[in-house]
């Protein structure tokens, strides 16, 4: 499963993050990683973007770049 | 006296430049690097011995050069002269702020950690350990607030302790694996007794191992590099091995991050659970799916209805000031020219610039506002779907809204967009949204044409208007010039937070001192130039011709009056004066016509002549490209020069209305509305395109868009009419 497909308010694991170069990079630097817990928290009208829990921050992200990172639902 | 500098970096939104300010007092002033156009705010104090200069470099999440804007805070930092790093990290999200940390205490400079919003990380339940952190990183860390000012002075302290003392190196480790292979790299070149001048052993052995280029030129020179490369070949198998990945910087990352988290665990506690905070709330509702967008709306809507009706009220005591002003210093100089130089030229000039002060502040603290609170990153998540239909990306709102305020920061905030044509397209675009310069025209147009209760919302249109014709221009653009993958968006949230009054204060009073020094050389130079070029060559005929009219008239009015009785005078004389008068404003208008300035407008009059302009208009526009308040001036001084006879139509606004049909107003708006913004900013937007080909279409690009609308306006308008 990818962010993409994550419903509002429910809480996943991140397992890979399938980006390339720079912007692996830049998820990696606001945060994203492995292991982490992420919870969607809002998403725009028409779901081009989503707002993310991420430890302590708040990332937006656009769905395509949801798309890149995988993860699996917290049991 | 001795003088250091110190580079404050830190992650965006953590507070630097609120810190800077608590810590010098007021003394932060805004300027800009040498050689890039970055806007820099310094900082200078003094201690002890030491004269202080803070330089608030721009905020970066990693030392891995995303974007333009954070390459400019990494190369300073690489290649600049700096004595300490002064980092400051933002309490209440330790985690990803110490992985920047990390990153810097590879740089080996003299540093001290700044644990800044310790009263926010208390309201949270979250504790951090200082004194621990400290000795873990052997490196002083210091809680302190930027916003209740607590422990700035132990900060200031510990900074002059540490510059004072020696360098320490400070404890940065890696996984077991990797100290490993570190250990054999530094007891190689023990063994050879290498030494270098300024860094360790051990500095070296990271470099290599790190990949460093600049380690590895400096190593290739040394005999010793024969025996030193299979071990590197070999330490580099291993980690990558242990690691289980092959490339380097993910290795290095990885080894970043795993520090930081556990030092993260080490020193800090969270005393009470997570729960919804003031942000979130305060989030579902103005990111709210339905409400959001109109909500966004509504706030700019005020802003400018704000502009409008609040900056109306000082700008009538300013424009009485200098009206009075005028006459006063009229009244007692004796030369005719030098009283028309300084009345007509500079006071007519400036003043009608000047005037619109307040308008300016209220706008730009409008931005400051957006932007210090966190609200800019809500309305580019709110508009990023509707933006990437239109080619743009969400994060090119920032550059946008701020080029409201003026063109030439917009240029260069577009610098947080790292794909080169994303970064090209919101520049083309940056123009259209009127910069704070066009607002004096608009407020002078708007109050001319318009009925006061409509004016706001007519300023308002303009704005709206325009940002929905650079939309169009953008995807035009998209699909033909910059066609191309577009940018990822990724972006951080942060927290809402109330902004401190004293760096607001200090947004807008430096933009409001930048304004007035404008206007008193930029604007002053140009004003004394139009009054010149519009007053010389100073054509005696026409004057002669004129007098002479003017003077047989008047003999007929005393021929007239002779015979008759006193009371009939009165009523004689009256169609007299009143052809007098046309006589005399027709002098002022021929006059006008013929001096540099009307020679200038005539020949480039056919050229505007399709959209309505007329000569005056024209010049206007002309003298715009200078700088967008100089069109104010321009009809300041132009008409003020006409207006000898007309006494009673003193303020500018009302001669306009009476000069000008509609039609060609509202075309003089759309033009100036979209041309070309001024000088200043298109060499801005030439350095940071780096080409003269694209600044070359941009100028072609605004020059026809706003000819091509100015038309349709005019000719529209006049068939409605």
């Amino acid at each position: 499963m990818d962010l993409s497909h994550v419903n509002t308010h429910q809480k996943v694991l991140i397992k890979a993050i399938n980006a390339q170069n720079t912007l692996k990079k830049r998820l990696l630097s606001l945060g994203f990683c492995v292991g982490k817990t992420v919870e969607v928290v809002e998403t725009s009208l028409q779901k081009n973007t989503i707002k993310l829990a991420l430890g302590f921050s708040s990332v937006a992200l656009r769905l395509e770049e949801a798309k890149l990172i995988e993860v699996e639902a917290l049991s | 006296m001795k003088k250091v500098v110190i580079a404050l970096v830190g992650q965006p939104n953590v507070g630097k430049s609120h810190l800077a300010n608590a810590i010098s007092g007021s003394n932060l002033k805004i300027g800009n690097f040498a050689g890039v156009t970055v806007e820099k705010a310094t900082a200078h104090f003094s201690q002890e011995e030491f004269a202080i200069e803070f330089i608030d470099l721009p905020g970066l999440y990693s030392l891995e050069d995303f974007s333009a804007d954070e390459k400019v805070t990494k190369d300073f930092l690489l290649k600049g002269e700096y004595d300490l790093i002064l980092n400051v990290v933002d309490s209440t999200n330790l985690d990803r702020n110490l992985l920047l940390s990390t990153q810097l205490l590879e740089l080996h400079k003299k540093m001290v950690i700044a644990l800044n919003m310790d009263d926010e990380a208390i309201k949270d339940g979250i504790h951090i350990h200082a004194e621990m952190m400290s000795t873990i990183l052997n490196i002083p860390c210091i809680k302190v607030s930027s916003k209740t000012k607590a422990n700035v002075p132990v900060l200031v302290e510990t900074i002059i302790k540490t510059l004072k003392a020696p360098f320490v190196e400070s404890k940065l480790i890696y996984s077991n694996e990797v100290e490993e292979q570190l250990e054999k790299i530094i007891t190689f070149l023990n063994e050879k007794r290498f030494q270098h001048h300024t860094m360790s052993n051990r500095q070296i052995a990271i470099g290599l191992l790190w990949q460093k280029k600049e380690i590895y030129a400096l190593m290739h020179e040394q005999p010793l590099y024969i025996e030193l490369q299979p071990l590197l070949n070999n330490a580099l198998g291993h980690v990558y091995m242990y690691c289980e990945c092959d490339d380097i910087e993910e290795v290095i990352h990885n080894q970043h991050s795993a520090f930081a988290s556990g030092l993260c665990a080490e020193v800090m506690s969270l005393k009470t659970p997570k729960s919804k905070n003031l942000t979130q709330a305060i989030d579902a509702l103005l990111i709210h799916k339905l409400f959001g967008l109109p909500i966004f709306i509504f706030l700019m809507w005020g802003l400018f209805q704000l502009t409008f009706s609040l900056g109306e009220i000082p700008m009538g005591w300013i424009e009485e000031g200098f009206g009075w002003l005028g006459e006063t210093l009229g009244a007692t100089i004796e030369n005719e020219a030098l009283q028309s130089l300084i009345v007509d030229g500079i006071i007519a000039g400036v003043g009608s610039v000047v005037m619109f002060l307040p308008n300016i502040m209220i706008l730009f603290l409008g931005i400051a506002l957006l932007e210090t609170t966190g609200y800019m990153a809500r309305a580019a998540f709110l508009l990023d779907g509707f933006f990437h239909k239109f080619g743009l990306h969400g994060k090119s709102f920032i550059p946008l809204v701020t080029g409201f305020g003026c063109s030439v920061p917009a240029y260069m905030a577009a610098r947080t967009l790292k794909n080169k044509k994303d970064r090209l397209l919101t520049m083309f675009i940056i123009g259209f949204m009127s910069c704070g310069a066009r607002l004096p025209v608009y407020v002078l147009f708007a109050g001319a044409f318009f009925e006061e209760e409509m004016a706001g919302n007519v300023l308002f249109g303009i704005y709206i208007s325009g940002a929905l014709l650079g939309l169009i221009a953008a995807k035009v653009l998209r699909v033909t010039a910059f066609k191309g993958e577009d940018e990822p968006f990724v972006m951080e949230m942060p927290k809402y937070r109330l902004p401190s009054l004293k760096l607001l204060w200090f947004v807008v009073y430096s933009k409001s001192i930048m304004y007035l020094k404008k206007a008193g050389t930029y604007i002053l130079i140009a004003s004394m130039l139009i009054w010149f070029i519009s007053s010389y060559p100073q054509n005696s005929l026409i004057e002669e011709s004129y007098s002479a009219k003017i003077e047989a008239l008047q003999a007929t009015e005393t021929e007239a009056v002779e015979p008759s009785l006193e009371q009939n005078a009165t009523e004689a004389s009256a169609p007299q004066e009143e052809a007098i008068a046309t006589l005399e404003n027709e002098k002022n208008e021929k006059l006008m016509e013929n001096t540099y300035l009307g020679m200038m407008g005539k020949t480039i009059e056919p050229l505007f002549a399709p959209l309505g302009f007329d000569w005056k208009m024209s010049v206007a526009t002309l003298s715009g490209l200078a700088a967008k308040e100089v069109i104010v001036s321009t009809l300041g001084v132009l008409y003020s020069l006409g207006d000898e006879v007309t006494e009673e139509d003193s303020s500018l606004r009302e001669i306009i209305a009476s000069n000008m049909s509609f039609a060609s107003a509202m075309a003089f708006i759309v033009f100036v509305m979209i041309y070309l913004p001024c000088l200043a900013a298109t060499v801005v937007f030439a350095k940071e395109a780096q080409s003269y080909k694209y600044t070359a279409y941009l100028v072609l690009f605004t020059f026809a868009t706003a000819w091509i609308l100015a038309f349709i306006t005019y000719q529209v308008l006049t068939l409605l009419a």
